[in-house]
């Protein structure tokens, strides 16, 4: 059984293959590598090390080949982050809603990259990680506190959740494949 | 290094891609033709594209890097944009574009801060399974990486340094070398890994281990000893890090302090080395004995003889590396090197012009006199083949050949007179000149086809500074010759025919001969007449002023000539003095000629102290540092009326500390003297405030040095804290005899009290003493450090009677660079001809000293040096001098020093 669901999704990707490219950004800290790792493998690991540049990672998820920039969020590399967001299909922007004190910074970044004239009109995705410490930010409160209702002429949505439960990642990935383009 | 072993791989694959467009292209279309720099910033551009394609990547990549080794520049825009766009190429899994990848990101240099982005992807590279993507990305990583990134990856180096593959090792092992210098700590953590990879199995992983093993120990001389010990025992069979070793032979070898006496370490494994499969470390293993500290005849041979097979080798560059090592042993070992001579002459019809050239300036060193013609003929049918550096090589040998054969000097100076009248930049004929120059010195009779030839030559130089340097020298020795008269047309030729600079030396030239050959001085004053007019001030000027020198005015009138002033005798005249000297005779109501006699003589400054980077540079420095200080106290001592008629002064000795330092006064003694004289110049200092001195002066007692007679002292009428004041004590000696002895001595002086609180000072003060440490005088004062170029000459005309020889032992030395230091200072004389500087490791020296007494001879002396086992110094002294007492004075120095 398993594997024939496994010949019809390899004979289904050979006729409706998709492909995307998506840039993850955010805060250091914020659990971009780990979403990465989520989304490729399942695996969560609490020890992970600072990424110093960038992880290029190809997943393909059903008919879905997604490309990953996973980018630093240090901040010498911040400035460098609108480079790989050029062309991308979206925009996927990971903020630590646990770490109520660097939300103002990661609103401040997150506004500086998106008035840049070649970002214009790209599908941003906010994800409130860490969901599951207690006190962390709800959807709502993010919302609020990052001001996305200002962002008038683009899809913009917004998400809360936990790469450690794995809560809510398959809502993500829905909303991934569904801006794949053909 | 680094690129090295990529670009041995990289090659290859491009080859088979060019091979694929040559079928589809003409075969003789370049791939590289008509590349531009906008085109290209504009393909890459394909870099961004969602599906990269490799191929067209690779390609679009080799054209950037063609563009970046042939030297186009790339703004920091470009250089940025270019450097995000193949950020993105990670993406592409492809070996050969990666590879490619990690190529630009070394060779273009983006900003540091933005090179770091590719951190994460290299370090995954680092760890991937790839062999390739390994290598290539610890290569680009060592650029990039700071130490605390470093520190996190250093694991990740240790695996790799002891990898299976050799492309990972090496690349390991090399960024090692590359980092050490920037992070030594953390590359030194890391030695056991390279010890391994010593007993790796590939050749180019041991040469690479084996380098960073000597370089990471190489601040230890212990260690490195041990290393070099152990890894000649040891089983390395690469014949790259065989050379490798060798090389950290060498080098131990030179560090060591190795006895004539004792086995040279390491001589037998270098001997060894020569009979290895590989050529390259044989050469190496030859170089390394050649190179040796003193090598001996003996040591040599065996070395010798691998390199004369090396010059029958079928392979040009064998048979350049051997002739050129052994041009460079025939300096110094000629009769070594005389056995290749035969397989030299064959070398010198060689197609390769640089191994023809070197042998032929081989043989011209180890050579006998009889094959000096045939080599020369041989010599110039070639010259106009070879480049200007090889020119310079063949008439440095000629020049050298020449002191060595004088009598051959004609067909060498027809010779050099034909590559002189041949195309060539300025050093090249520099050499040449310099090379006829020193011919003439060494050989008279050659003096007159010299000058005939440098006439030819400034005919038609293009340089003036050699223009004038000829120009001087014709002026100079041109009178001397037999036809004076017939150099006078070259020399007035320049006058019509050159620029200003030429003129004014011509000009000067001219009025020499006019001077010199009173034959020939109406014939000249014509022809500076005709100069008068020059658009030149120079040459107007200096025309008008020979032209009264030679008794002649501006209306052509003869008159008597001016008697020829000092300046113009070609001796030396103190400038500063000079020109003293015309301001106080301005000040004078000028009713008076002026009289030049009055001017002071300038101190011989030797010509050989401009020798850049001699052993003498230092000491010349000095000297010029002593004349400076001479004229200040010159002109202070001038300024007292009771020293105005001592006459010049002839030396001031460096100045004596007389008492401790940090007391109530501090007193220094300068010793001036003059041919008759000597004055004692005590500087004192009060370094009490709360008093001040009056009548200051020192009292010195004459017991013990009976042969001075005190004439006056000049005290110092006060002494107030913080100032420096002088008294004088003024000693008459008889002239031209060296006397020397102690002086006790003390300062005397009237106290008064400050009142601290009002700042007025008593009435009445009370007498008081001071005693102060000896003044000595030595017989060394008496003489001025001047050096001499000729010692031998200098020497033989000395009276031979004169000559007094004694031994001393001067006790333990650290080294005889340190004994003979002492000696030439105490001796209070000029080291001549290099001679103060020992070779290392010399267990005996030879030091030539001059030196000029106050009447105005020579004191010369001979000292032989020699150290035994303990280092325990002995010196053989032998003086000559203007007489008895002078030598006796000399030893008289050592015996109470």
């Amino acid at each position: 059984m398993g594997l024939f669901t496994a010949f019809l999704d390899w004979l289904r990707s050979l006729f409706f293959k998709k492909e995307m490219e998506l840039s993850l950004i955010g805060l250091q800290n914020a659990g971009k590598t780990s979403l990465v790792n989520v989304i490729a493998t399942g695996g969560f690991d609490e020890d992970m090390i600072p990424t110093v540049g960038f992880n290029m990672r190809k997943v393909t998820k059903g008919a879905v080949t997604i490309k990953l920039w996973d980018l630093g969020g240090q901040p010498r590399f911040r400035s460098m982050w609108e480079r790989y967001c050029r062309g991308v299909n979206c925009v996927v922007y990971v903020v630590d809603a646990a770490d109520h004190e660097n939300v103002e910074i990661s609103k401040s970044e997150l506004h500086d990259l998106l008035s840049k004239p070649t970002v214009a009109g790209i599908p941003l995705l906010v994800l409130g990680n860490k969901n599951d410490i207690a006190g962390a930010l709800s959807t709502s409160e993010l919302i609020e506190r990052l001001n996305l209702k200002q962002f008038q002429h683009r899809e913009v949505c917004c998400y809360s959740i936990s790469c450690k439960e794995k809560h809510n990642i398959d809502l993500v990935l829905d909303w991934l494949t569904k801006h794949a383009k053909s | 290094m680094a690129s090295n072993a990529q670009d041995n791989h990289a090659p290859l694959r491009a080859q088979d891609g060019k091979k694929d467009e040559d079928d589809e292209e003409d075969f003789e279309y370049s791939p590289f033709h008509g590349i531009e720099k906008g085109a290209v910033l504009q393909e890459a551009r394909i870099f961004h594209a969602a599906q990269t394609d490799s191929r067209k990547c690779q390609q679009v990549l080799t054209r950037l890097l063609y563009l970046l080794t042939q030297g186009e520049s790339f703004t920091k825009n470009e250089a940025t944009e270019v450097f995000f766009s193949c950020t993105k190429l990670f993406q592409n899994g492809d070996a050969n574009l990666r590879r490619l990848v990690y190529l630009i990101i070394k060779e273009l240099p983006p900003g540091s801060d933005e090179v770091i982005i590719v951190t994460a992807s290299l370090m995954k590279d680092m760890t991937s399974n790839n062999e390739l993507y390994k290598g290539g990305s610890i290569r680009v990583l060592c650029r990039i990486l700071d130490s605390s990134l470093l520190q996190q990856v250093e694991r990740y180096f240790k695996q790799a340094i002891v990898d299976k593959a050799p492309v990972v090792a090496s690349a390991a092992l090399v960024s090692g070398l590359h980092m050490l210098r920037e992070n030594p700590d953390i590359v030194k953590r890391w030695s056991s890994e390279v010890q391994d990879a010593v007993q790796s199995r590939n050749p180019m992983v041991q040469f690479h281990s084996v380098a960073l093993l000597y370089q990471l120990k190489s601040g230890d001389r212990l260690a490195i000893s041990k290393l070099v010990s152990s890894l000649t025992r040891g089983n390395v069979r690469s014949p790259l890090a065989q050379m490798m070793i060798v090389r950290c032979v060498a080098r131990v070898i030179a560090d060591s302090q190795a006895y004539a006496d004792q086995e040279r370490p390491f001589y037998d494994f270098l001997e060894s080395c020569l009979r290895h499969k590989g050529e390259m470390v044989i050469f190496e293993a030859a170089k390394a004995i050649v190179e040796l500290n003193g090598v001996t005849e003996a040591e040599l041979a065996p070395a010798i003889t691998i390199l004369q097979l090396f010059l029958s080798s079928s392979k040009p560059v064998l048979r350049f590396a051997a002739v050129r090592i052994l041009n460079k042993v025939a300096i110094d070992h000629p009769m070594a090197v005389s056995n290749c001579n035969i397989d030299m002459e064959t070398l010198i019809s060689d197609q390769n012009r640089s191994i023809a050239t070197l042998a032929i300036t081989t043989l011209l060193k180890t050579g006998n006199e009889s094959s000096i013609d045939r080599l020369m003929k041989q010599m110039s049918s070639f010259m106009t083949e070879i480049g200007d550096e090889f020119k310079i090589v063949v008439v440095d040998a000629v020049h050298k050949l020449c002191i060595k054969f004088p009598t051959k000097f004609r067909s060498m100076m027809s010779f050099l007179s034909s590559v002189l009248r041949e195309e060539g930049g300025f050093e090249y004929k520099k050499s040449i000149i310099n090379a006829i120059l020193g011919i003439v010195r060494t050989v008279a009779e050659s003096k007159e086809t010299a000058l005939t030839h440098l006439c030819e030559f400034i005919e038609d130089c293009e340089f003036t500074y050699l223009s004038t340097q000829i120009l001087h020298l014709l002026g100079e020795e041109g009178p001397k010759t037999s036809h004076p008269a017939k150099y006078i047309r070259y020399v007035y030729n320049r006058i019509i025919l050159e620029n200003a600079t030429v003129r004014a030396a011509a000009v000067a030239a001219l009025a020499n001969f006019g001077m010199r050959v009173p034959s020939l001085a109406p014939r000249v004053r014509v022809l500076l007449r005709r100069t008068l007019r020059d658009n030149d001030d120079e040459v107007r000027d200096r025309a008008t002023m020979y032209l009264k020198l030679l008794g002649d005015d501006a209306t052509g009138e003869q008159q008597e000539p001016t008697p020829r002033p000092k300046v113009l005798r070609g001796q030396n005249v103190s400038l500063a003095g000079l020109e003293r000297c015309l301001r106080e005779y301005l000040d004078t109501p000028m009713t008076e000629a002026f009289d030049m006699a009055g001017v002071p003589e300038k101190e011989l400054v030797p010509v050989e102290a401009s020798k850049p980077g001699a052993p003498g540079a230092s000491g010349s420095g000095d000297l010029s540092g002593d004349l400076s200080l001479k004229s200040d106290f010159e002109e202070a001592l001038q300024q007292i009326p009771e020293f105005a008629d001592l006459g010049p002064l002839f030396k001031s000795c460096d100045a004596v500390e007389l008492v401790e330092k940090e007391t109530e006064y501090t007193v220094s003694c300068v010793k001036h003297i003059f041919a008759s004289h000597v004055v004692l110049q005590f500087d004192m200092t009060n370094t009490i405030e709360e008093q001040v001195l009056e009548d200051v002066s020192v009292d010195v007692d004459l017991a013990e040095a009976e042969a001075y007679e005190e004439v006056l002292t000049i005290p110092a009428t006060r002494l107030p804290y913080g100032v420096v004041a002088q008294t004088y004590v003024l000693l008459a000696y008889e002239q031209g005899t060296m006397p020397f002895g102690r002086m006790v001595s003390t300062l005397k002086f009237v106290v008064k009290e400050i009142d601290p609180s009002t700042g007025d000072e008593e009435e009445d003060g009370f007498e008081d003493e001071y005693p102060l440490e000896d003044v000595y005088c030595s017989p060394g004062d008496y003489l001025q450090r001047t050096k001499i170029s000729n010692f031998r000459n200098a020497w033989d005309a000395q009276d031979p009677d004169t000559e007094v020889v004694d031994e001393y032992g001067i006790g333990q030395r650290d080294s005889l660079q340190d004994a003979v230091e002492a000696v030439v200072e105490t001796l209070g004389l000029a080291a001549c001809e290099g001679t103060e500087a020992v070779p290392p490791n010399a267990r005996s020296h030879v030091c030539l000293l001059h030196g000029r007494t106050t009447a105005g001879g020579s004191a010369l002396a001979r000292v032989n040096f020699g150290m035994d086992r303990n280092y325990e110094v002995a010196i053989k002294l032998t003086v000559r001098g203007e007489s008895q007492d002078v030598s006796e004075s000399l030893h008289a120095i050592v015996a109470e020093g």
